[in-house]
């Protein structure tokens, strides 16, 4: 009885993740499947779309738009969110719930709002968004989740260290620079790398606001997916696959960080 | 003296963040409010009225893209949050590397996003995919014709927030005092009544904040509606998409997100309150 009640639930974990992580291990499979079309039945290995990809400039020109505005949107994102986090904790518990709160709203809104509600704001303007309008738009969406990070450093940071190195004589710059970046350096290197990622794999914020010359990679292959299917798409998302695999490693082997915690 | 100075401080500390939330977020959601009552190509009045609402509301098509986002959010979150709590409940039974693996292998779908999960049932979905392929060659089944339906739409969705609802529960049911199970034990208590009087009521925030998560995920969800519904099937993030992109109509795609909006804060605010009951009887 007792194993048959172990085995079941091995096999009710093992259900769920091959649900969960099944479909994209397939994609990723498919992705060497040398056949023309995708989905097709396997007729042998091949890198072959992976060369197609880099020669397509359609799919490279968006990838670079979209490391461009993931780039710069995580870097705002994450350095408001350090400022936040500092005034954050030098204000009282009360103060600090509103202001988590509302610095976390931004995750409520849906995405294609936020896309719609950027362009009427813009278009009251006058302007179109251009690059500046899409890393507005990817900066607000990231706010949440780089605080969310930055916040769990700052919650084992512990403030007298400022002190003892006021009283040895630092200023402000040096304590900074040599007590509390270091001390919060892990999570935001985390904060930066999730916010990073989540802006690049973005499709609903950007979906108003961009021309042909700022279509970001999500737009470009969704574009390709209602044309024709083609086996590079899987190709791009085995790429996206293996970065997010490969982040979640790293970042949780050297830098002991989760989005759990 | 010393109390205003800190203050400023503090105030330099969260303006950029306040900052780019109020311009970048407070200003447009005013910009999309004031947009939802102004005339267009369907109203050509001179006046601001409800009179989109209305049409939204008054319609049979358009109430029924209210339902079926509705629909698919709550019967998402209904299929995921018991799927999540009891992978969550034993998840918490496996320990050192196993888990570290398996809390790895749940945040990673969370990143590489929508989009892979999206290929993934293309590819998997088709009567002559990898599933029903053989199946059907067989003659076991007819041939299910899953793309371009709500059951593709659901597995999809259920998909992409399985791994939210499992971390969001795996911590809450982490947090519960160990203490407490073994007080039980010491008192007698079988597994049942271990889950019914100690688990489940002090996991049941933790069951709020995922099933609002889950909610939300369902209900703003346009990538999945989008490419694996049916043309027919529209839901209210795919109309937003078709009033700006096919239409051009801005004020009825403004009423149409300040709709969802409206529904997402009733029903959190249902489940919120419910929930509130359940917590602190």
């Amino acid at each position: 009885m007792r194993e048959i009640l172990a085995a079941g639930r091995w096999l009710y974990l093992i259900a769920i993740y091959a649900f969960v992580v099944g479909p994209m291990l397939f994609v990723c499979a498919a992705s060497l499947n040398s056949a023309a079309n995708f989905p097709a039945n396997f007729d042998g290995i091949t890198f072959k779309w992976y060369e197609a990809i880099l020669k397509y400039p359609e799919f490279t020109r968006a990838a670079w738009v979209s490391a461009l505005v993931a780039l710069v949107s995580s870097i705002i994102a994450v350095a408001a969110a350090f400022l936040a986090g500092y005034g954050m904790f030098r204000s009282d518990r009360k103060e600090s719930v509103v202001l988590s709160t509302v610095l976390a709203s931004p995750i409520l809104v849906p995405q294609i709002v936020l896309s719609l509600a950027t362009l009427q704001f813009l278009a009251l303007f006058g302007v179109s968004s251009g690059l500046a309008g899409l890393v507005a738009v990817h900066t607000v969406h990231s706010l949440p989740f780089a605080l969310r990070l930055v916040l769990s450093g700052f919650s084992r940071y512990n403030f007298s260290l400022e002190e003892a190195s006021a009283n040895l004589g630092a200023g402000r710059l040096t304590t900074w620079w040599q007590v509390t970046m270091p001390l919060l350096k892990a999570n935001l290197i985390a904060g930066f790398t999730f916010c990073f990622i989540l802006s690049f794999v973005n499709l609903p914020i950007s979906l108003f606001l961009t021309d042909a010359r700022t279509a970001t990679l999500p737009l470009v292959m969704f574009a390709h997916l209602e044309a024709r299917i083609d086996p590079m798409l899987p190709a791009v998302a085995s790429i996206i696959v293996i970065a997010a695999a490969v982040t979640t490693i790293l970042l949780e082997r050297y830098l002991r960080i989760r989005l759990v915690d | 003296m010393k109390k205003p100075r800190i203050d400023i401080a503090k105030s330099l500390l969260l303006l950029p963040s306040l900052l780019l939330v109020t311009v970048l977020l407070g200003l447009p959601l005013v910009v999309i409010f004031v947009a939802s009552f102004q005339p267009n190509a369907l109203f050509p009045a001179d006046r601001v009225g409800l009179f989109n609402y209305g049409y939204l509301v008054g319609s049979q098509y358009y109430l029924g893209i209210l339902v079926r986002t509705l629909r698919l959010a709550i019967v998402g979150a209904l299929i995921t949050v018991p799927l999540g709590y009891v992978t969550a409940m034993l998840l918490q039974r496996v320990s050192g590397r196993a888990a570290n693996l398996a809390i790895m292998g749940l945040t990673f779908p969370i990143l590489a996003g929508p989009l892979v999960v999206i290929l993934g049932w293309m590819a998997l979905l088709p009567n002559r995919g990898p599933i029903f392929g053989p199946l059907v060659d067989a003659g076991w089944i007819a041939p299910p014709d899953l793309l371009g339906t709500e059951v593709a739409v659901l597995a999809s969705l259920v998909q992409f927030m399985l791994p939210f609802a499992i971390l969001t529960l795996f911590t809450s049911l982490r947090q519960i005092p160990n203490d407490l199970y073994e007080a039980s034990r010491n008192l007698g208590a079988s597994a049942l009544q271990k889950f019914l009087h100690i688990t489940l009521p002090l996991s049941l925030p933790g069951v709020l904040s995922s099933t609002i998560i889950v909610f939300s995920l369902g209900a703003s969800s346009y990538i999945s509606p989008h490419y694996l519904g049916g043309a027919a099937d529209q839901t209210l993030t795919t109309l937003i998409a078709q009033f700006v992109l096919v239409t051009y109509n801005s004020p009825m795609a403004a009423a149409s997100a300040m709709l969802l909006i409206a529904i997402m804060v009733a029903v959190i605010f249902g489940v919120g309150t419910a929930f509130g009951r359940l917590i602190r009887p």
